[in-house]
């Protein structure tokens, strides 16, 4: 048996491509180091929040998991902003609620808190995003009122129940019991997001805000079924003890 | 050697003659007593005298004769070698016990002997003792052929994979080695000959400044002068030493012949390797008339497979082997014609089931034509290939016997030849020879052949599905740490046990169809996490909380699942071989880089770690290959939803083809969705996209290589928006621009005083990302360069490999700038008037367009001593750990590599959100260094010991946190007796043993491994990397790692937990 391999050598046509190749490639290096210039890009030291209640939605599921167009909506002034997530191993550091809580309150900040929480969903597929999302965007239709808002908050709120139902937030309380200078900090104890998620839509008092889902409150629980839930709701006077189940679960 | 040589009388001979003439018992008392004197003293001599066979040719006016011992010798030879299934090349032998061997001689050569076969030519080298056993117990004398760097040799202590004849070095080396072979076989009882090479003037493919400067049809002519004399010079030089055997070369063919008759004067006859068909046409008289001098064929025959009706074809290489008998026995001394056959050696004895791919499907005997020769019309036709490597034996590869020697089934040519054997050519005369031949009953033989085939195929079942193999795995964990023996004391210790058994199937349900599959079953799954995580977890119980409506509440509650998943398929693959292509699918068996075959940026990445990747129960390389033949030769086609290990669902055409002299290969790669889940556990999935590329390869001038190629990749991040700093803080928002997925690369290679050099630079748009560089040596590349096929820089990298002797040295260094920068974290924040200032954050691979990682900016430099005294068995290459056959090989090394800037963010899979997470900032700028080395052992053929060394201060691969770690690492492998192996490491506050515990940059103080294996069985000696992986096996393992702050907490346990431990005694036996 014969085993051949042989190495070709060039022929002249090939010296010749290899030599432009290679001046190419030298032109190349030498001159085009393909760093931007100072005349590329957009000096964004500084951006102004958008102070309006006109959402134009990126994509049909913006805001809602899974979806993260939001990132490439070139309205959202948080699409390159790092926000920082709550760290277990760390939780005296820095995390979102600071930058959250620095966005103006009322009417001129709720489309960048929509932005705000959107992002941080997109980043981070959470219970607490999603829900917070869903609230920004019903603050905003508290706003301006706008069909298109109002059904991507109802979409919004559903998400949470959809996918995140045993999800939970964290508040602090009990200042009685632990003063504020107390080195351990206040008392976190965990809610459900899958009750604040009913609760908001069926108690205007729990957000403040008008109901998503118009007229009765029955209405909401009607919702809530057609979702696929039951909804036993809160009672005061702390509105603690709604209880959400999953048909038929 | 022409003069033939008439043994003279030796000395016991004359004395015997004297004891005539003297009285009854006067002679009977000399002769004891001149018995007692010659047993004492002249004993040796006579064992002397017996090993020394007196091989000649003669030549009168009815032709060439060979003789042994004066007696005439035609050589009804076979090439012969014995590869069992399973195995290839590396397989040796000699390396087995001597029991095991004689096994394996007596059965072979008993069957030859009854064949009346009476030589024998060898690829490998026979140790003396062993031509002697085949020549005293059997009668079979053997060929002694070096190769004589045919296929490679080791000068100067650098293998030179194509020899150069004319180098001065060269010569003297192998002039050298060859006469050391020549002195060590003289006197050896059963050496018949000394050939050298093997076809060597196919070999012609060394190249120097001197012959290319030639016109081409003279170059080759040049190089043979230079092996012909070389040839004629080893030769001269092996009769001065070994006066009583012919001296020959084994040319292909006759081509030379001109030149073999100038240089070869000390040639004593002429060996060639013939395959022109059923007759070798004007082969004898060109032969007698340039050279006269006799004919001995080293290799001639035919395949018993039709490559036109794909099957086994007995009868057609019967036929061709009964025509070509006849025509050498018409062409031997005394038949009237040229006079000068002498015999020949068939190619060859047995099937060798590795042939084709030599290290692929060696279970599995391939049906592959690999080559075209027209001289065989049976199964010829035009534009297709017909010559089937893996068939040319007279006998088929069989399964094993009761002693473990593969048995050889054999064809009808094995009865075709053992009738022509029976028949003497020198005595028989030419009609009676030439009605041998015609009244041959071929019918029965090919009756008989059909039979032998028609129970094989009922033993093997072939063409349908069969259970081809298997393994039996038993084990028993003991785990436990410190801190639960302090609570619960020596009931802390968990037990638990594994069963799993592997079945092994092949299948063939048509001529062009073949393939094979494994299924694993889970009996228990023994709890070895967090120390081992195996192949067999995804059996482990798995426990989830869950609510459970009671009355009108919702109760929590746990559910566990401890019978999942305990049956899978643990591997497939299937080949079909049409006219225009082949195609092959692949799930979870090994796949190779496209590194050699034009991927210059290593878009298509190696998936070779089975192991690693069962240990997460990945069943990567998914996918389909397809590869155009004839009118399609150049395209392939690849796709799947994994084609190697984290590779995102693709399809990927490549296109190979030359303008002029220079190799071109297109590639286009697509991404058609997103990988699920990580590979590896915590291995972060990329995002869809797509590459193209360009490849040009071409030697400029002699030993001078270029290689240019351009990229185009991620098109589909064009616009979109990312965020740098400037030197003076400013924040850009920026938008990927078409320029930016632009990519070009180019390595020159050229010899600097024979150092085998090479310069490269890439430069590389800010997503201009290919896949994985490949190393000059490799996955076994010890470089520690931080090589990264992402784009973003502008990256330079020179080495030099130098030879001293046996002692290579290779420096390398590395410069890589980026285009742009990593980015810092400035926190963002938001004024009372609504201005946010969105400062900026570490980029990471999901939600920006590029992010800085391993490709960040870098300076480099590293040097590597390399000390391996046998070349043929390279110190780098894969299989090293077994092939490696030097007293003592190791290397020695070091990098330094100064990051003066740091990362982007690296992203995780996160398994419980089933996405990619981020952790946030980056690697600081770091000087990190590391000093390995690798030193292999071999006291003697049946031990073994290689051994790793690491020193390093180096960084992780994900999280920052934790600061650089300062590391030691031993590990090594321990082979005893062929049978006892020892395998472990001593880890010193260096990373766990996965790639997660790296990234997340979790290291231990100190982390223990020992296993001893003892294999069982006759076939369990281990000789080779297959042996290692099938052998039945008994043993126990212990693994140990103490805590500290740098541990996972669970394990750490806030100090309260020292160490834990997990002792596995395990079992597999393997049918």
């Amino acid at each position: 048996m014969s085993y051949t391999s042989r190495a070709i050598p060039g022929s002249f046509p090939g010296r010749v491509l290899g030599a432009t190749l290679l001046c190419a490639l030298g032109a190349l290096a030498a001159g085009c180091d393909g760093s931007p210039g100072p005349n590329d890009g957009e000096v964004i030291n500084a951006i102004v929040l958008p102070t309006d209640t006109l959402l134009n939605l990126a994509c049909a599921d913006v805001g809602i998991f899974t979806e993260r167009c939001v990132l490439e909506d070139p309205e959202n002034p948080f699409a390159k902003v790092a926000i920082i997530e709550f760290d277990v191993n760390n939780p005296d550091a820095t995390n979102k609620f600071a930058l959250f809580n620095s966005i103006p309150a009322g009417r001129t900040g709720a489309k960048a808190r929509f932005y705000f929480w959107a992002t941080a969903l997109a980043r981070r597929a959470s219970g607490e995003n999603q829900f917070y999302t869903a609230l920004a965007l019903h603050e905003l239709w508290n706003y301006n009122s706008d069909p298109i808002v109002q059904e991507q908050a109802l979409k919004a709120y559903r998400s949470v129940l959809d996918n995140f139902f045993s999800s939970v937030t964290v508040f602090s309380c009990c200042e009685n019991v632990r003063p504020p200078d107390d080195p351990r900090g206040p008392i976190p104890f965990p809610v459900g997001l899958n009750e604040l998620t009913a609760d908001n839509l069926y108690r205007t008092d729990a957000t403040g805000y008008a109901r998503l889902v118009p007229g009765d409150p029955l209405l909401v629980q009607e919702v809530l079924l057609e979702w696929g839930y039951r909804y036993r709701p809160a009672n005061p006077p702390d509105y603690t003890d709604g209880l959400v189940f999953v048909n038929g679960g | 050697m022409q003069m033939f040589d008439v043994p003279g009388k030796t000395k016991n001979q004359e004395r015997a003659a004297a004891m005539t003439g003297l009285g009854f018992f006067k002679r009977l008392k000399s002769a004891c007593a001149l018995l007692a004197v010659l047993l004492v003293f002249c004993g040796p001599l006579a064992v002397e005298a017996s090993a020394s066979d007196v091989v000649t040719t003669i030549k009168d006016e009815k032709g060439w004769r060979l003789q042994v011992n004066g007696e005439d010798f035609y050589v009804k030879g076979m090439v012969w070698g014995y590869s069992p299934r399973g195995q290839n090349y590396t397989y040796n032998l000699w390396g087995e016990s001597d029991d095991f061997i004689r096994k394996v001689l007596d059965y072979d050569f008993g069957l030859m002997k009854a064949a009346g076969i009476n030589a024998i030519r060898s690829f490998s080298t026979i140790p003396p003792k062993w031509v002697t056993y085949i020549y005293r117990e059997h009668g079979i004398m053997t060929v002694i052929n070096p190769l004589m760097g045919r296929y490679g040799y080791s000068v100067g202590g650098r293998w030179i994979p194509f020899t150069d004849y004319s180098d001065p070095l060269t010569r003297e080396t192998l002039k050298r080695d060859m006469v050391e072979i020549v002195r060590t076989y003289k006197d050896v009882p059963g050496v018949l000959m000394f050939a050298f090479g093997n076809e060597s003037n196919y070999g012609l493919s060394w190249s120097s400044f001197e012959i290319e400067n030639l016109p081409e049809g003279e170059q080759n002519v040049a190089k043979a002068r230079y092996l012909y004399s070389l040839f004629n010079e080893v030769m001269a030089a092996g009769k001065a030493i070994a006066p009583n055997h012919p001296f020959t070369i084994v040319n292909g063919d006759i081509q030379y012949i001109d030149l073999i008759a100038e240089l070869c004067k000390d040639m004593d006859l002429l060996g060639v390797n013939v395959y022109r068909g059923p007759s070798f046409t004007s082969l004898w008289a060109e032969v007698q008339q340039k050279l006269d001098l006799p004919v001995v064929f080293f290799e001639f025959g035919s395949d018993a497979f039709n490559a036109r009706r794909f099957e086994e074809d007995q009868r057609s290489q019967a036929l061709l082997l009964k025509s070509q008998w006849q025509e050498m026995y018409n062409k031997a001394w005394g038949n009237g014609e040229e006079g000068n056959s002498l015999g020949g050696f068939v190619f060859e004895w047995r099937d060798e089931w590795w042939k084709y791919l030599q290290v692929e499907n060696l279970d599995k005997q391939d049906t592959n034509a690999s080559w075209s020769n027209q001289g065989y019309l049976f199964d010829w036709a035009e534009g297709k290939n017909n010559m089937n490597e893996e068939w040319f034996g007279i006998t088929a590869l069989g399964l094993p016997n009761a002693d473990g020697v593969y048995e050889a089934r054999p064809r009808m040519a094995y009865d075709v030849l053992s009738e022509v054997f029976a028949m003497d050519p020198y005595t028989a005369g030419k009609s009676r020879i030439n009605a041998m031949f015609t009244n041959m009953d071929v019918e029965l033989y090919a009756l008989k052949g059909d039979v032998r085939q028609l129970k094989a195929d009922n033993r093997e079942d072939r063409r349908k599905l069969q259970l081809t193999g298997g393994d039996v795995r038993v084990e028993f964990a003991f785990r436990g740490s410190e801190e639960e023996f302090r609570i619960d004391g020596e009931d802390a210790v968990e037990f638990s046990d594994g069963q799993m058994i592997f079945l092994d199937f092949g299948f063939e349900p048509t001529e062009n169809l073949e393939g094979q599959f494994s299924i694993n079953i889970l009996g228990n799954v023994a709890e070895k996490r967090p120390l081992e995580f195996t192949y067999g977890d995804r059996g482990l119980p798995l426990t989830i909380e869950t609510e459970q409506l009671v009355g009108d509440e919702f109760v929590e509650r746990q559910v566990t699942f401890d019978d999942r998943e305990r049956v899978e398929i643990y591997d497939f693959s299937a080949t079909f071989r049409g006219e225009l292509f082949d195609a092959e699918a692949f799930y979870h068996t090994p796949r190779y880089h496209w590194g050699y075959e034009g991927d210059f940026f290593g878009l298509v990445r190696e998936a070779t770690d089975i192991v690693g990747m069962d240990v997460w129960n990945s069943k990567a390389p998914e996918g389909i290959e397809i590869r155009g033949k004839g009118a399609w030769d150049g395209l392939t086609l690849l796709g799947g939803p994994e084609v190697y290990w984290g590779a995102n669902p693709k399809a990927v055409l490549k296109y190979d083809f030359e303008l002029g002299k220079v190799g071109f290969s297109f590639i286009h790669s697509e991404d058609v969705a997103r990988l699920g889940e990580g590979a590896a556990a915590t291995q972060a999935t990329e995002r869809q996209s797509r590459q193209t590329t360009l490849y040009a390869k071409t030697e400029l001038v002699e030993g001078v290589k270029l290689e240019v190629g351009g990229i185009m990749s991620a098109t589909e991040k064009v616009d979109e928006v990312y965020t740098r700093v400037d030197a003076a803080g400013n924040i850009y928002r920026d938008e990927i621009k078409s320029d930016d997925t632009f990519g070009i690369k180019a390595k020159l290679t050229f010899p600097v005083f024979g150092a085998e050099t090479y310069l490269s630079g890439h430069y590389a748009g800010l997503v201009a990302d290919g896949g994985d560089p490949l190393k000059t040596f490799g996955v076994t590349d010890p470089s520690r360069l931080p090589y990264s096929g992402l784009g973003n820089k502008q990256e330079y990298e020179a080495g030099m490999m130098m030879h001293f002797g046996n002692l290579m040295v290779y420096p390398r260094v590395m410069y890589r700038e980026n285009l742009v920068d990593a980015n810092p974290f400035i926190p963002p924040s938001i004024s009372p008037d609504g201005t946010l200032f969105p400062g900026v954050s570490p980029r990471n691979r999901d939600e920006d367009p590029f992010a800085v990682l391993g490709n960040r900016e870098a300076r480099s430099a590293e040097v590597f001593f390399t000390w391996d005294p046998t070349g043929a068995t390279p110190f780098y290459d894969w299989d090293n750990d077994w092939r490696e056959d030097a007293k003592f090989a190791f290397n020695f090394g070091g990098n330094y590599t100064e990051f003066p800037t740091p990362t982007d963010a690296y992203l995780f899979f996160f398994e419980p959100a089933g996405a990619n997470a981020s952790f946030g900032q980056g690697l600081p700028a770091e000087e990190v260094w590391t000093v390995s080395s690798r030193m292999v052992f071999n006291p003697n053929q049946r031990s073994r010991y290689i051994f790793n060394l690491v020193r390093g201060f180096d960084q992780s691969t994900g999280n920052p946190e934790g600061g650089t770690r300062d590391y030691f690492e031993l590990n090594g492998k321990v082979v005893l007796n062929r049978k006892h192996l020892i395998s472990g490491y001593f880890m010193k506050d260096k990373w766990g043993p996965y790639d997660f515990y790296r990234q997340f940059n979790i290291t231990y103080p100190e982390q223990y491994k020992i296993d001893y294996a003892y294999l069982l069985g006759t076939q369990g000696a281990l000789g080779s990397r297959m042996d290692e992986e099938r052998a039945t096996r008994i043993g126990i393992r212990a693994i140990l790692r103490t805590t500290d702050e740098n541990s996972p907490d669970e394990e750490f346990l806030d100090g309260l937990n020292d160490h834990i431990f997990l002792v596995v005694a395990y079992f597999t036996y393997r049918f």
